[in-house]
Formats: C-alpha cells, structure tokens, sequence
C-alpha cells in the first residue's frame, strides 16, 4: 500500500513544485532529459527567493528618495505651467521637503535625513527614480504595481512566481503576504490573490499579529485524539482509494492532508520569535515602546525566519489602506506631510534597515532579491490649503537590492522638482521584468491561458531594466 | 493541483493524440515555443512558401512532419524524442542533416524545448495540410451556422460513433446507489436521503428506465434545483456583492438578482427570454420588477467608484466600467472574447476592434447604482399615500417659515447693534488669554461648527492647550505631561481604537483629530493643580491649513475651570467673537429676542412637524435595486486608439457585430438612438436567429453535467479557446434546445436519461491509455463536489441545513468593516444564522471565507465559466481544523443516537452500509475518542466529497 502512495506524493510534490500546466510539465520533463537549470527557470537565475517591502498609501519619492535642490530653492514659488487638477483637486505652490537630505555611504546618495537607518545601505541599493503608473487612485495602482493590472483578478507576481518556480520548501506556503497590524493595504486580497493562475499559488496571511488561518490543532482536541482521527481518515481513505483506482485526484488529497499535518507542526516553530536572542530583537526593535514600530518589526523578523526557510517570496507590509484620515493609517500625506512622515518614518526606518542588515550578515543576499515599492509619487507641489501632497502617477521611486543587483546605482530621473520621470522612464512591466529575469525567467515566455489570452505578468510590456543588474 | 490542468498534464504523458490536440495548454506550447523557432529557422525552406522546398519536407504543418520528406518516414516520433529525425538534426547529432544548416547549433533551452515537446506527444495544432493558420478567420468553426442534418439521431448515436473510432466502447449502466447520488448532486447540489436512496434502489430493480425519469423529474422539479443551478449561472455572469476596487464596499441590494436567477431557472423561463431580460430588461419589461431584476446583469461586475478630479483618470475609469459589461455580454452569450478588440483588431479571432465599440455603444448610457423598481400600481399606491403628507408639510414649513422670518427681522435689528469685539473663532488656533486661575479640571463645551450654527457634535480638535502662568509657560495639557483628555468620539475605526479619540487632543501631534461627539464636550484632567492664564485649541493639521476642515471647526464654545471637578466657574465663551456666519450670528440672538407665544408656537410647529415625519417614515418606502441607471442621450462612441480615451478615432453606430454577419442578420442603429433601444436591439440580435448563442448554452449544460464541456473553455469559443470533441453532437444539442423553445429542464431531461449519462464510472485501464480524461465519455468521469456542494453537505448531513428563507439578502461568514474602504474580516465561528445553502452567501469581491475560498469558490472579479478544481494543504488545514466542520461533526454525533451509531453514520454521509474494516476502524476510534472525532474523520473523507 505504502509504495504507490509514496509514488503519488512524489508525484504531488513536484506538482506542487511547479504546477501542472503543459509549459511546467514540459519543465519537468526538461529536467528528466538532464537540463542543468533549477526547475521552471528559463535560464540561470541570479536570485532563488524574492522579498517585497511594500509602503501602501504612496510613499513620497522627494520626500524619502528622490533628493530635488531645486525644490528647495524654489520653495513657495509656483509649478511652471498651467496650475493642474490631481486626484483631490487644485495644486498650490511648489513645496519642499521638511527634511533635510545627507549624504549616505561611499556612493554619496542623497538620502532623507528622516531615514537615519536606511541610509547605511544605499551603497547596495539600485534605485530606479523614473517609475510611473496609469492610476492615481490607491487601490488600482496598489494592485498595479504588484499585478501590472489596475482591476483586479489578476495574479500577484509572487502568485507567478510560485507558478513558475514552485516551493523551495515541505512545510509552509510557497507565497507569504505579511500584512501591517494596521490593518490590509488599499484593495486588500487582491494585492497577493491568485488570480486567474490555481488558488494553491496565493499568497498566504501570516503575520506576527496573526498566524495562518486554522493552522493550529483545535484547543478542545487532544493531540492524541488528533492522531487518532488522521488514522481513522487515511486508513478510510487509502481504502476508498484503492476502490477507485484511475482517481489521482484521491492519492494528492491523502497526500494534502500529510502535508497539512506537517505544517501544522512547522510553522508555529518558524513563527515563534522567543527563539530569537536578545540582540536580535534589540536590532530589529521588537519592543520599542512605539505599539507600531514593534509590530513592523516583529514582522521583519518573522520575515526574514520564513526567507531562513525557503518560503519563495514574502510580501511585508509597511502600512495598511487609507482611513477617513488621510496619512494616518498609510503614506498617504494630503494634509500635514511632516506630521505624518514624522510617524510613518520611525516605524518603516530601523527595522527595514535591520533585516536588510540581518539578511546581509548571513549571507541571504546570494539568494535573495529585495524589491522596494509603493504604488505611485506624490506632488512637489502642496494641495491648496494644506501641507500636504497629492498624488502624482507620473513619477515615483522604487528599488532593488540582494542577489543579482548592482549595488549603489540610481537608475532614471524625474525633472528638477520630481513631477515627472523624464529619463529612462520606467514602468511596473519593466520592473517585473527585471525581477523575473534575476529569478532566471524570461517574462515573455512565462504564460498561462486564461478566458481567450496567454496572459503574462507584464501583459504586452515590458524591459528589463539592465542598469541595475549586476 | 488543478484537477483540469492536471488531467492535462497526464494527455501529454499518455501521447493521446486525441485529447492532447484540445488542451489549451499543450497548445499555448505549441505557439509559444514551437512555432516561432519552426517559422523562423525552417520555413525558408520547409514550408509552402520556401522558394525552393529542400528535401520535399515540409514544417509548417502537423501533415508534413508526419509524411517526413524524401525518406518517406515521419521525422517526430510523438512520446519519443530520441527516435525523432527532427531533433537529432538539430541537436546536430545525426551527421550530415545538421540543422539548420550553416549556422551555429539552436541554443540548449530551444532544443530543451523541443525535446520536451516531443516527449509530451508533440502536440501540433495545425491541422490543415499546408496552410499556415496563425489565427481564425470567419470559417472558425464556431463562427459557422448550426448544421441542420445529423448523422444520429440522439445523444448516444454520436457518443458511441467517436468511441468506436478509438476502438471504444461505453461502460456498463450505473448501479442505481451510484447514479441517485449523481444525479442528485449534478441537479440539486446535495446529497439524496437514505430513505431516497433505498426508494429509488427498489424502483430501479423493477423498472430502471421508469424509475429513473421518475427520479430526474422530481429533482428538476425540486426547487434546489435552481439554487443549485442557478448559482452555476451567477459563475459565468460574474456575479459578485461588493464593488470591488479600492473602496469595495458590500451591496446589499442586488440579491434579488440572485433570487430572479434561481427563479426563473426553476421556473424554466425560456433562456433566451433571460438573456434578453439580462440586456435590457428595464426596457422591455418597464413596471415590472420580475424582468426589469434581470438588467442587473449589466452592473453586476466590479467597478471602481473612487471619484478623481483628473479628468483623463475619469474617462480611464468610465472605460474600465464599460469593459466590464462588454466583456461579461460577449463572454456570457457569444463564447467570444470581444475584449481582447480594445486596443486593436483581435489577434487570433476575426473581431475588427469597431465590434468593441459596436458594444459598448450599446452600453454607452448604463451606470453603476441603484434605482427604485416597482410596479405602476405600487408607484401609484405610493404617491397615493404621500401626497397628502407632503401638502400637511408642506402648510406647516410655511408656518414655521413665517414666523421664522418674523423672528429674524428682529434679530437683524438687535445684530446691527451687536459690535462683537474680538475676532471669530480660528480653525488654526483659537485662544483665551483669561485671569490667573488655580485648576487641576479645564472643560470646554462646544454648541457650534463651521458648518452647523446649531450643535458642537462634528466638530474636530487636532489639538487643545493649556498653558501655565509663568514666565516659560508650559503647555500642562499633555498626556506626557500626565494629563488626561475625556470626550464622546464621533466616529470609530474598528481596528485602530485610538482613531479620533479625544485623547489625540493633548498628544502634542497636531496630525491626528479628535472627532467630537454627543455631548460635544472635552474635560482635561492636569495631575495636579496649575496656576494657568491661557488656553487655546486648534482643529487644522499642522499649522499652514485654513480650509480643510469641511465645516468641523468648533466656533461657539464655553470654557470652564474647576479645581475638584464638581464646581465649575466660567473663564471664556465665544459670544463676544464675531460669529462665523450670519446664520451663526443670528442662532446666538435668536433666543434674546423671540418672545414666549412665538417660542410657544415654533415648539408647536416643531412638534406637529415631528409626528408629520413619523407618519411619513412610516410609508413603506419603495423598492430599490441594483440595477443600474440609465442616461437617456448616451454620449458618442468612437474607437479608442490603442484603447485610449484620449484618441478618439471614427465614430462608430450601435449595431450588429461585423464578426458574425455571415451567420446572423445585420442591424444598425443611429448615432443618436435611444438608450433603451441600443440594449434591446442588442438582446434581440443575441437571442434571435444567432447560432453561436445557442450553441454556447448548450455546450454550458454539458459541462456542468460531465464536468467537462464539449469545448472545454465554456466562454471562448474563438481560436485560442479549444474545439469541440464532438462538433455534430454540439450543434444537435443547439438545435435541441430551440426546438425546446430554449427551456433547459427539456434539454437536461435528454442529456441526463442518455446512455451516456447513466453509465458507470468504473475505471478502465485500456480506454484510460487512449483517454484518460473520459472525454470520449467511455465512463461517467467522477468529479470532487465544488465548495458550495461541500458545505451545503455537512450542513445537510449534521441535519443542519436551512432550506428557508429561500432567498432574500444573504448571510455573511466575514465581519463586514466600512469607513471609506471596507475590510472583510472571516468568521471565526459560524452560527446558525449562516446554517443556509451557499448560493446564499453574500460573495463579496476580495473577500476570503473559510471552506468556500478553499475548495475554490472564484474571486469573481472575472466572469468564471469553469471552476478550477485543486487540492492543496491549505484545504486540508481548514476542514479539518476549521471550527465549522467541529460543530457539524457535533451536531452529527448526536444524530447517531440508535443502536448502530456507526451504520447510521455511514447512511446519512455516504448513503451506504460500512465496510467491515471500516466498521472495524470505527469501533476503535469512538471507543478512544467518542463519536465526534469519528465524525471529524468522515466529514473529512474522499468518500464524502467525490461523487462518480
């Protein structure tokens, strides 16, 4: 009996691995006839893991990235050009950042002074400053620049990657979501959903605040009882199945519910942060007396102990949706930038910046990709009537950083005040593009059928941005 | 896994070379990594256009790999890529025939590639001899006129003529045990009784044929049927209760669309009838709620309602919105996906990108929201019951207004006299110098905001101040001072409990605003008593902002100060401020100057108006739905340049699709046609003398009752979509459901009382190597029970399921939390009130429930003609750790209440006696751990959720 069941969770593993479409198929038979490439790659990858550090609510490029002298110079004097409607109305003045920017590392890139600790690692980020977006509403380009679509229904690029590369480990999710415990980002789910691509592909909530779903053993069922009803229910099953033979569908449940018994063992020991000694949380800043700067941080460190065990990609969360009180809850500073950012920086800050430390110290970044994103820019100009900034699709930063990614590079540039990207121009296809490309696949050729197209990630688009390769 | 892909995969394995050729997948191979290198690296001179054909070999089709070139043998060997000519050459292993020919070796990927493709059966879709099909033209065969003559004359006759082309043949009849649980799935979606199953058992031994069409005339006659059937329908017209997008707020009111589909399905409404009610039901069947539900087709989809005040996002937005409808008509209706015309002629199927825009013309006047529906004699009855009320009000507004005015004269006068000696109240910072007072209580009454002269509640405070009577003032209201802020909020964020609390007004952040509340009064506790002289507040968020506070700035306020928190003395009020407008002038002399009768008589008028309003809330308010509204005059449409709002180029008229104009009559409206008229011409042309249509809804039954289709891509009949396995079979069933007057329960009847139908699902080794999947039906292919089918069992096994209401809004398993976004938060524990079958669920877009979302219940943010079919651990973790199937197994262990609590068990989950090991495995685990984990264990089991 134990043989042919064997057979199937081989067989259901690799399926897990990497999909049963004709093209992974095809992978997997590629790799029978001796191809030297991991499965599903297209060629060598750089990068084996993927983590995303995403800020939702619009994370000011001139405020973080994107350092404008003339901003400053100009400071209270209008936008040349016609005043323009944005997404909240009527734009004022040209504003400068309330904060200084410094110099950082041996590169010299100018760095706001508000992100003391990211600074230390310019020298080993890419940053591409001439991203732009075709939304300026929050939801749409949330999911734009994790789907490169501004509807929903489309799969995440971690839900792809799983596709693509499959699970690089037994117990836990191919695709982790870390959501922030202030709550989902703007247009929530859809943000790591599956898409059109098989619901085992989604990315999966878990964060320090709140562990996956039914993952634990009911409190009122004793361990024993447990074992005892998985006995009950294989012997029924594998009897069930020998009666049905010709039913694979059958063995891959039995063997589903194997692997379910063994994550329910695993994770709650990758999740449990007691394990880590106290210098680690000291660096991190797991019990800062900032509520949210704790949870953030507690995150990373959940973050990278998942990466440590070969979960595919991690989405991690710096913020969450908007709320009826622009800026609060997210990087969405309408009304009163500097209060905000003087909230949202020390959160964001210290504990990036040490888990990118972290991964560094123990050599992750050889297989590791870090992408930073946010979904679009923000003005340079104030809104009529406050401190604030509106929206601004045509030109925001994002970075790169870890395994395959040359170091110390600014990629792109915005004009002199940050309104537009004007050289370079870069797009969340290009920037999919390139984190495909590291992880070995060619983002033209990674597709899946679905009602009437051979959808891609990057749709019909898409340049891999070669500047910032290394 | 996908259980579809799966079965996929295992064709390739197997070679067939049947089934292979209709797998979407192994085609999407094809073109992605085959045909490329073919036409770029061999065409030159192996294909019909090579100016000289070397070797008399030609690649550009399936033909001519199979007849091979001078050597007369077929140079691929589907399944064995070392015995293939074509890669040894171009592996540059076969000496002499290296390919291609003077130039360095294809890369190792490509040669992977087609190594891997050989393997997998080589899987070539080009069928004609030596034409090179890119695409469709409009001899697609979908596009093609439904055949009038037949070869059989019923169901089996064509089953049986394909089979016997592979050396096939169908299984043995189904034991009855077996097809009643088939068939009251496939119609009803829950599982037969026992007492149903021994009833039938006993029928069928007398007479099968009778008893079978006595069974599936009572389960098409069961009104589960249209729930079970109808929800099938709310997957292909992506039928979802939430906006989706940003905000993605839940709806509430378009469940009667829900409860119309199941009705008419039970009904056996005409379906092409339901199609035109779907298009424009508010046109043809104005007045009558029963048809006019059925437009809520058109806005039931996601859209994104988040408004902008850039100009060129909105025509983006209204775009998006339109692209919903065309996609969801064409892919409903037509099996075609007219959305992929957008931004240019089709790429694979004859649709010019003008059929796009023919659509959305007819769409150009439908907008998202709701509208009263109601019958002329419901309007009536209601403007009937209203139109006294309103006159009533009418007479005493009057009243009031008179002696308001009266009122109002003479507060002007006494106004005029009135020099307020301060400025008004300041968003920024309002402040009171006042004389050297000890207090340990300050507090500050508001009856009045910028926006509203009559109440402080809504008002907003970024921050308050109190500053100590020194010469370095200290501000001592800070909570890190150790002060304390009390204060009602008015409004609430649920996950984020500081939100708008009075406390943010001492926090020293002037970012985050306390939200005043009822009673509109604010109380800082100092640690000890102060000697102060000056107290202030701000409401702006910073220090730059005038107006931004929409109305919120507190600006008529009393300030008190007391040193025990019983007595208080009054150090400041507002009244010598210039009030902020005149009404708020007039509101702070209005009680001076009215006298006791006129105050008498407004506290009447007041009164009298008060019960009037009762008596008007209590007229039932007319009926609203979702179902969209409508602009009489709808703007001009215009193809879009690459899909872009921005470039228009020709205008284009509502009117039929260039697409089918061989196969269907033309129409053409004018550019300036009524709205109504676009939709219903539309809905005519669809549903009348349109073969596609028919022949889409026919292959849609199949595949529900097979769980594979005809054509196994439901809603795209076009190029990259596959072909009918029986193409005759599938213009028959069209033709079949016309001759029904499109009534399916007729169609239903045919299908499911064929032999074919009532098969066996036996497996069969022989048959399964040349057709795995059984899409040759030479067995009834078994199937795993979709979401709704598993939860709606364990209700119904636990002998907990509700079977009313039946219908009416449905019920939630997430918490539902809204401030200008929502979040949807799922059950931890599910009650009684959601003990309802599934198709009751309110299914919002992004939503995750448990049990549902695992057993792939589709997001819906797209039209889902086929469910994707998985298994994962993520399954396995929630139904048997979910406290959901905790309480069904409860409730079903008390349900095993004889004497053989073990055989009752198995009668109501599997409608069967145990086995001996079984019964054996049983004993034991009762014995350790009661019944409930015995019952955990079968809720859990294959057995239950697989039907065959």
């Amino acid at each position: 009996m134990s043989a042919p069941l064997e057979l199937t969770r081989r067989h259901f593993l690799s399926q897990m691995t990497t999909g049963m479409t004709g093209l992974a198929l095809s992978r997997l038979l590629m790799s029978d006839l001796g191809a030297a490439l991991p499965p599903g790659t297209h060629f060598a990858p750089k990068a084996k893991q993927v983590l995303q550090i995403f800020c939702p609510g619009a994370a000011s490029h001139i405020d973080l990235w994107d350092h404008k002298p003339l901003l400053d110079k100009y400071d209270g004097t209008p936008l040349p050009g016609p005043v323009e409607m944005t997404f909240q109305g009527k734009n004022g003045n040209l504003m400068k950042s309330p904060w200084a920017f410094k110099p950082a590392g041996k590169s010299g890139k100018m760095i706001s002074s508000n992100l003391p600790h990211m600074a230390q690692h310019v020298d080993d980020i890419a940053f591409i400053h001439s991203m732009t977006s075709r939304s300026n509403t929050h939801g749409p380009g949330c999911i734009a620049m994790n789907t490169c679509f501004t509807r929903e229904g489309y799969p995440s690029g971690g839900a792809w990657v799983s596709h693509a590369l499959g699970s690089l480990n037994q117990n836990l999710p191919t695709y982790i979501s870390v959501q922030d415990v202030r709550g989902e980002p703007p247009n929530g789910k859809a943000n790591w959903g599956n898409g059109f691509l098989p619901a085992r592909h989604q990315g999966v909530s878990m964060a320090a605040q709140q562990p996956l779903r039914n993952l634990s053993r009911p409190t009122e069922i004793s361990q024993t009882e447990d074992e005892a009803t998985r006995e009950f229910l294989r012997t029924t099953n594998l009897e069930h199945a020998e009666l049905h033979a010709g039913n694979d569908e059958l063995r891959a449940r039995i063997a589903a519910y194997e692997l379910a018994a063994k994550m329910q063992l695993a994770a709650p020991e990758v999740t449990d942060l007691t394990r880590e000694p106290d210098h680690v949380h000291a660096l991190y800043g797991t019990r800062d007396s900032n509520p949210l700067k704790a949870a953030y941080a507690k995150n990373c460190l959940l973050t990278r102990r998942f990466l440590e065990k070969g979960v595919r990609y991690v989405s991690l969360y710096c913020a969450s949706r908007a709320s009826n009180v622009d800026g609060l809850l997210n990087w969405d500073a309408h009304r009163t930038l500097k209060a905000d950012y003087d909230r949202h920086c020390p959160i964001f800050d210290q504990p990036t910046a040490a888990l990118l430390a972290d991964l560094k110290q123990r050599g992750m970044l050889d297989d590791v990709l870090i992408i930073w994103c946010t979904e679009f820019g923000r003005m340079p100009t104030h809104q009529v009537g406050t401190t604030g900034r509106d929206h601004n699709p045509d030109a925001y930063t994002t970075w790169m950083m870890g395994a395959g990614v040359k170091g110390g590079v600014s990629h792109g540039s915005t004009d002199d005040f940050g309104r537009r990207s004007v050289t370079d121009i870069a797009t969340c296809y290009d920037f999919y593009a390139t984190v495909l490309q590291l992880l070995g696949l060619n983002h033209e050729k990674l597709t899946y059928y679905h009602n009437g197209a051979n959808r891609r990630l990057t749709d019909v688009h898409g340049q891999v941005i070669k500047q910032v390769l290394a | 896994m996908s259980t579809l892909l799966f079965r996929a995969g295992l064709a390739l394995l197997t070679a067939s070379p049947l089934i292979g050729a209709e797998d979407p997948a192994s085609v999407a191979f094809f073109e992605q990594k085959i045909r490329p290198v073919l036409v770029e690296q061999c065409y030159e001179c192996h294909s019909a256009k090579a100016k000289k054909l070397k070797s008399g070999l030609f690649l550009d089709s399936k033909v001519g790999w199979q007849k091979g070139g001078e050597s007369g043998k077929a140079i691929i060997v589907p399944g064995k890529p070392e015995e293939s000519l074509l890669l040894r050459s171009i592996r540059h292993t076969e000496v002499d025939l290296e390919m291609p020919p003077k130039k360095p070796k294809l890369p190792d990927t490509v040669l992977a590639d087609f190594a891997a493709w050989i393997k997998a059966g080589a899987i070539d879709p080009r069928d004609q001899a030596t034409a090179e099909v890119k695409r469709g033209d409009k001899n697609w065969w979908s596009l093609q006129p439904l055949a009038k003559e037949f070869t059989h004359a019923d169901i089996d006759g064509f089953i049986d003529a394909k089979l016997a082309e592979q050396k096939l043949t169908r299984s043995a009849p189904a034991k009855p045990q077996a097809l009643i649980r088939r068939l009251s799935y496939d119609l009803t979606g829950l599982p037969p009784s026992q007492a149903e199953v021994d009833a039938f058992v006993a029928a069928h031994q007398a007479d099968a044929r009778k008893a079978t069409e006595a069974l599936v005339d009572r389960l098409l006659a069961s009104p589960r049927y249209g729930e079970h059937w109808g929800r099938h329908w709310l997957d292909v017209v992506r039928f979802g209760e939430s906006n989706g997008f940003e905000r993605n707020f839940v709806i509430d009111d378009l469940y009667p669309f829900r409860d119309y589909v199941i009705r008419s399905l039970n009904d056996d409404k005409p379906f092409d009838q339901l199609m035109r009610e779907h298009l424009a039901g508010d046109v043809i069947g104005q007045n009558q709620p029963a048809v006019e539900v059925g437009s809520a087709f058109l806005v039931a989809g996601p859209y994104d309602d988040v408004g902008n005040q850039d100009p060129v996002a909105t025509q983006n937005i209204r775009a998006a919105t339109l692209d919903d409808m065309i996609t969801a008509t064409s892919g409903t209706f037509l099996g075609l996906t007219i959305n992929c015309a957008r931004c240019h002629n089709h790429k694979f199927d004859p649709i010019a990108t003008e059929d796009y825009y023919r659509l959305r013309a007819a769409f150009e006047g439908v907008v998202h929201g709701r509208r009263t529906v109601v019958t002329k004699e419901e309007q009536q009855a209601f403007d009937g019951a209203m139109a006294p009320l309103n006159a009533e009000r009418a007479k005493i507004v009057a009243a009031q207004d008179d002696l308001t005015k009266t009122v109002e004269a003479k507060a002007k006068k006494l106004l005029a006299t009135r020099k307020p000696s301060r400025p008004k109240a300041d968003t920024l910072l309002t402040e009171e110098k006042i004389t050297p007072v000890d207090a340990r209580f300050v507090k500050l009454t508001m009856s009045a905001t910028s926006s509203n002269p009559k109440s402080g509640v809504g008002g907003r405070i970024s921050e308050f101040e109190i500053w100590s009577d020194e010469a370095t003032p200290r501000n001592v209201a800070l909570a890190s001072y150790g002060s304390t802020a009390e204060g009602a909020k008015g409004a609430t964020a649920d996950d984020f409990p500081q939100a708008y609390s009075a406390a943010l007004t001492i926090d020293g952040d002037e970012g985050a605003q306390w939200f005043v509340g009822n009673p509109a009064e604010l109380v800082i506790t100092l640690p000890r008593v102060e000697r102060i002289s000056r107290l202030a507040y701000r409401t702006a968020k910073g220090r730059l902002v005038r107006d931004n506070t929409q109305g919120a700035t507190p600006c008529e306020y009393e300030m008190f100060v007391s040193r025990d928190g019983q007595e208080w003395q009054k150090v400041a009020d507002s009244y010598d401020r210039e009030a902020w407008s005149p009404a708020h002038a007039f509101e702070r002399v209005r009680r001076e100057v009215t006298t006791p009768e006129e105050a008498k008589q407004l506290a009447k008028l007041t009164g009298q108006l008060a019960v009037l309003d009762k008596r008007i809330a209590a007229v039932p308010k007319l009926r609203q739905m979702w179902v969209g509204t409508h602009q009489p005059k709808p703007a001009p449409t215009f193809v879009q340049k690459g899909g872009d709002p921005m470039k228009p180029l020709a205008q284009v008229l509502p009117a039929s699709l260039g697409v089918l104009d061989q196969v269907t009559p033309k129409y053409e409206l004018k550019a300036d046609a009524p709205e109504g008229e676009r939709r219903v011409a539309l809905a005519n042309w669809i549903t009348k003398d349109n073969p596609i249509t028919a022949r889409v809804l026919a292959n849609r039954l199949w595949h529900y009752h097979f769980g594979t289709g005809l054509v196994d891509t439901p809603s795209d009949f076009g190029f990259l979509g596959s072909k009918p396995t029986h193409p005759e079979l599938l213009d028959f069933l069209a033709q079949r459901l016309i001759a029904h007057g499109w009534k399916i329960k007729a169609l239903h009847r045919e299908i499911l009382l064929s032999q074919t139908y009532l098969q066996s699902a036996d497996f069969n080794p022989t048959a399964a190597r040349v057709d795995k999947d059984a899409r040759l039906l030479w067995r009834f292919p078994p199937r795993r029970l979709g979401a709704e089918e598993i939860r709606d069992t364990l209700l119904a096994t636990a002998g907990q399921l509700k079977l009313e209401p039946m219908g009416g809004p449905g019920f939630r398993l997430y918490r539902y939390l809204r401030n200008n976004v929502s979040t949807y938060i799922p059950l931890d524990t599910q009650g009684p009130e959601t003990y309802r079958r599934a198709v009751y669920h309110q299914n919002a877009r992004a939503s995750v429930v448990d049990i549902l979302n695992d057993f792939d219940l589709p997001d819906i943010a797209f039209a889902s003609p086929k469910r994707a079919n998985t298994t994962s651990p993520l399954q396995a973790l929630t139904l048997f750790n979910n406290s959901f199937t905790l309480d069904m197994a409860k409730a079903l262990a008390t349900r095993l209440d004889g004497p053989d609590p073990i055989a009752q068990a198995y009668s109501f989950t599997l409608q069967r006696q145990p086995t001996a090991t079984e019964r054996a495995a049983a004993e034991k685990l009762i014995a350790q751990h009661g019944k409930p984990a015995f019952c955990r264990a079968l809720l859990n089991s294959n057995a239950l959720i697989f039907v065959e």
